[in-house]
This record gives structure tokens, sequence and C-alpha cells, in this order.
């Protein structure tokens, strides 16, 4: 019993110090990165091309949804009070400083999470990370900051692309249960928004974007030499990113108040 | 001429399993060194570990002395670009084309080079084994065969002097067989530093200067070609019938197998 507590102890202290390790390496890396001369820039745009510009599809439908459910809720239930002016500051809060953010990172960590785990599970697997190094290239500086910067900068932005359309979603359903001109229902939004509202929405993408990135690449690296631990690899960079995103998020809401 | 790279008391554990028992070997400068062995004995990992890709639990490996593992990055770079590996599955990036494969190791080690000089130095070495016209494609649209020959070339696009081979011939045909055979006497000939684990007794005759046999993780015997192949050690003697494993099939002796003239080796 104490023999099994003491490896599951050292195992345990094993991971923690190589995970600590590897973001360390990590943070290295990516300060390096703006002063080399990097042939991973290639990497770093392809990156962003497959998180940020080929989600935008899925983002956008999915912030018009949020943004018309709110309006329509918002639009129903807030006259009986008469609280209808509340409706600006539920939008804000809803959409630019937790839905926007953290939807985001859902949609992110789904797809750019999991493709990355396993591209990179595989890439151990099939000896091309040695291949790497056996030709000089440092994997963590020409495969992971790559992607770790490519899926910060595409979380922020389509965070903010998020933003827009949710809000811009809720004036279009708007115009179906009680039209408002265009220029009052913005101005009033600008009335409500503070500055605080989107410095909390940037630091949040760009936490989630660290977290989902990060988590995704040590999960892919941690695969040893079989294909089956391949999915499992995956399965953890969703999971362990959505929960750490969850806390994150807890987390910057509270100083948010404080 | 001293060692290329020694190894001293390499011990290497992955996960439950011990792969490396207090390797203890030295590979000489401008010389051909095969590794031989049975299957699963941790060959390919003594050739990973000798070339620096994967770390030892303990002991050290020495590149003209000095420490690998303790380099600087500058140390690094020089090492990777004079070093050459290949993989015994080729190992090629599958999201990277051919020639992209072969570019990004000029790329990285000499960044001076213009784009048209990369593209020219790649289009030779494919034109070199006719694997020009797949240029263009992913590996996974190239037979076993072409992987190996790709990975060959990419390990040598750099031009290293200290050539790794984990088995160069394995699962390939004649044709590609006799073409990678061809390239490693032409890195012999230019005065390489070959180290290679191999079961191909076509080619341990040919390329050998130096022999090594390894048993579970450990060195059993280590010399000259000739010294090692006489060898009085039971045990020794034994793996490299049982991996030459031509012995009944030919109906011969060790030597002789092993004695084959090299130019035979070829036809």
């Amino acid at each position: 019993m104490v023999a099994t507590l003491g490896r599951w102890a050292n195992r345990k202290t094993r991971d923690y110090a190589y995970a600590l390790g590897f973001m360390f390496q990590v943070l290295k890396e990516t300060v390096l990165f703006v002063r080399r001369r990097q042939v991973a820039f290639k990497v770093l745009v392809l990156q962003i091309l497959f998180t940020g510009v080929e989600a935008l599809n899925i983002v956008s439908l999915i912030a018009l949804s949020i943004g018309a459910v709110i309006i329509v809720e918002g639009g129903t239930i807030l006259p009986r009070f008469g609280q209808t002016s509340l409706l600006y500051s539920i939008l804000i809060v809803v959409i630019t400083r937790e839905l926007g953010p953290i939807l985001t990172a859902f949609i992110i960590t789904a797809r750019s999470g999991t493709a990355i785990a396993t591209e990179l599970g595989n890439m151990v697997v099939s000896h091309e990370i040695e291949a790497y190094i056996s030709v000089g290239i440092d994997p963590v500086s020409y495969l992971v900051v790559p992607r770790v910067l490519g899926v910060t900068i595409s979380v922020m932005a389509l965070t903010i692309y998020f933003n827009f359309f949710g809000l811009f979603g809720s004036f279009l359903v708007s115009q179906l249960i009680k039209p408002v001109p265009f220029v009052e229902y913005f101005r009033a939004l600008l009335a409500t928004i503070q500055l605080r509202d989107i410095v909390s929405t940037v630091v949040k993408s760009f936490v989630f974007g660290v977290i989902i990135s990060v988590v995704a690449t040590f999960q892919g690296f941690k695969v040893s030499s079989s294909v089956t631990e391949i999915p499992r690899a995956a399965i953890k960079a969703v999971g362990q990113g959505f929960v750490l995103c969850f806390l994150a998020n807890a987390l910057i809401t509270l100083i948010y108040y404080l | 001429m001293g060692d290329a790279i020694s190894l001293v008391d390499v011990r290497l554990t992955l996960g439950d399993y011990e792969a490396l028992r207090g390797i203890n070997v030295a590979f000489a400068e401008g010389r051909s060194t095969v590794i031989m062995g049975p299957s699963g004995c941790g060959k390919s990992t003594l050739l990973k570990v000798a070339a620096g890709l994967i770390p030892p639990d303990s002991g050290k490996v020495l590149l003209r002395g000095q420490d690998i593992f303790l380099l600087s990055e500058r140390g690094i770079r020089e090492l990777r670009k004079s070093n050459g590996f290949v993989f015994q599955d080729g190992a090629l990036w599958e999201n990277k084309t051919l020639f992209e494969n072969l570019a990004l190791p000029l790329e990285v080690h000499f960044p001076g080079l213009s784009r048209s000089d990369v593209t020219k130095r790649v289009a030779r070495a494919l034109e070199r084994v006719g694997l020009e016209e797949s240029a263009g494609q992913r590996p996974a649209a190239l037979s076993g065969g072409e992987r190996k020959i790709a990975s060959f070339l990419r390990a040598l696009v750099a031009e290293p002097t200290l050539v790794f081979l984990d088995e160069p011939t394995l699962s390939i045909d004649f044709g590609m067989t006799e073409k990678i055979t061809r390239m490693i006497h032409e890195l012999k000939a230019r005065g390489s530093t070959i180290i290679a684990v191999t079961h191909d007794p076509q080619l341990t005759a040919t390329l050998a200067d130096r022999l090594v046999v390894v048993d579970a993780g450990k060195v059993l015997v280590t010399g000259e070609f000739d010294e090692v192949k006489r060898t009085k050690d039971l045990r020794a003697r034994a793996i490299l019938s049982q991996v030459l494993g031509e012995i009944a099939s030919y109906d011969t002796d060790l030597l002789e197998l092993l004695d084959r003239d090299p130019q035979d080796g070829q036809n």
C-alpha cells in the first residue's frame, strides 16, 4: 500500500516536473521565436489558417445564434419587470465578457486542440520528431511555438469576431421582434460597454489560447510509442483544456469584480 | 585517427524495460562500424543514443571527447549539420512533400542559400535516384523502397561526415537495395564515419571495418571486423549466425558468409 502510494507520488512528481519543464521551454522558445530567422514561420501561418480562418463559419453561426437567443429571451422577459434597458447590459455581459471567449475557446479546443494532439502524437509514433532533431530542428521551436502562437492569435481574433457577430446577430433578430434603428441600437451598446469589458474579453481569449495550445501540444508529445495512445492524448487535450479554461474563466471573472 | 563517438557506461530504461545496460563502446573516426544483434536487443536504441537523439539515464555520449548532451546551442547546430541519420522506417515528414522533406535540412543548415540553390540541390539529389518525378508527392504516395531512399537522401543532403544508418536495406526490393548499397559505399569511399545497424550479411561484409555485437542491452564483442568474425565467444558467434540467418540455407560457414568478395556483393 505504502509502496503503491510512493510510486504514484513519484510518478505524479515526475509528470509535474516534466510539464513545468515543457512550459518553461515553450516560454523560452516563444521569446526567441521572433528574434530568430525562422523556417517555422510557414507553420505559424498554416496554423492561423487552420485554427482561425477555417473556424470562421462555425464561430459566425454560433455567435449569431447566441445573440438571437439573448435578444429573444431578454426582449420577452425584461419588459415584464420594466427592465428593458438592462437588455444591453446583459448582451455585453453574456456575449462580450463571458460566452464570447469561453465558447470560442470550446470551439477551438474541439477543432484544433484535438487536431494538434493527434498530429503530434502521430509524429512521435512514426519517429518524425526524432527526424526533426536529427536534422537540427528543435521540435519545441519548430512544432510547438508556431502552434501556441497560431492558436493564441486565432482565439483572440475569433473572440473579437464572435463578439461582433453576437451583437450584430442580436440586432438582426431584434428587427423581427421590435425593430430598433441601427444607429440607436449600437449607440446604446457603446454607451453600455466599458473599457474593462473589452480588457476582460481580450485577457480571457489570450489565456484560453495559451491553455488550449500548450495542453494540446503537451499531450501530443506525451505519446511515447503506441498508436493507441493517440486517441487518449486527444481526449485529454479536450478534457484538460475545457477544465483549465473554466477555471481560468472563473478566476479572471473574480478578479474583474475585485 | 581517434574516436568520433564514444559511449561510456550508458544506461537507459524505456518504460519498465532496461534497453541499455552499461554500454561502453567507441566508434572510430573515418571508419565503418556495423552493430549486430538479435531483434529487440537494443541496437536501434544504441544508435539513437550515440546520435544524441535519445538522452541516456546515466553515462556519457562523447563526440570527439565532448559530451553531446552538454553542447551549447551552436555546438548542437554544428553536430546536426555534420551528422545524418537514416531511420529504420524512413520517418519522413508526412505533412510535407518529398521536395520539402529534402529542402528543410538545407534551409536549416544553410540559411544563406537562395531558394533556387535549394531547389537545384534537391533536384540533383532526386535525379540521382530517379525520384525527380515524385518531388511534389507526399511520402504516403511513395513505395516503401522510395520512402527509404528518400530518407537516405534527406540524411545526406547537407553532406554530413558522420552517418548513422538504422537498417538501411530492410524490407526493400533488390533494385532499391542496390541503389542504397551503392550510395553507402560512395560514402565510405569519401571517408565518412558510418555507424550502421543491419541484419544484411551482404552489406555487413562489404561495409564493416569494425563490428559491435550487442545482446540484451550489452556489448558482447567489439573490434576489427576480422577479429570479431573469428571470435571465440560462443554467444557472440551464435548471435552472428542467428542474425545473419543464412548459414542453414546456404549450407556454408559463418566465415565464408562474411568473407564474401565485396564486388560479388554488389552484383
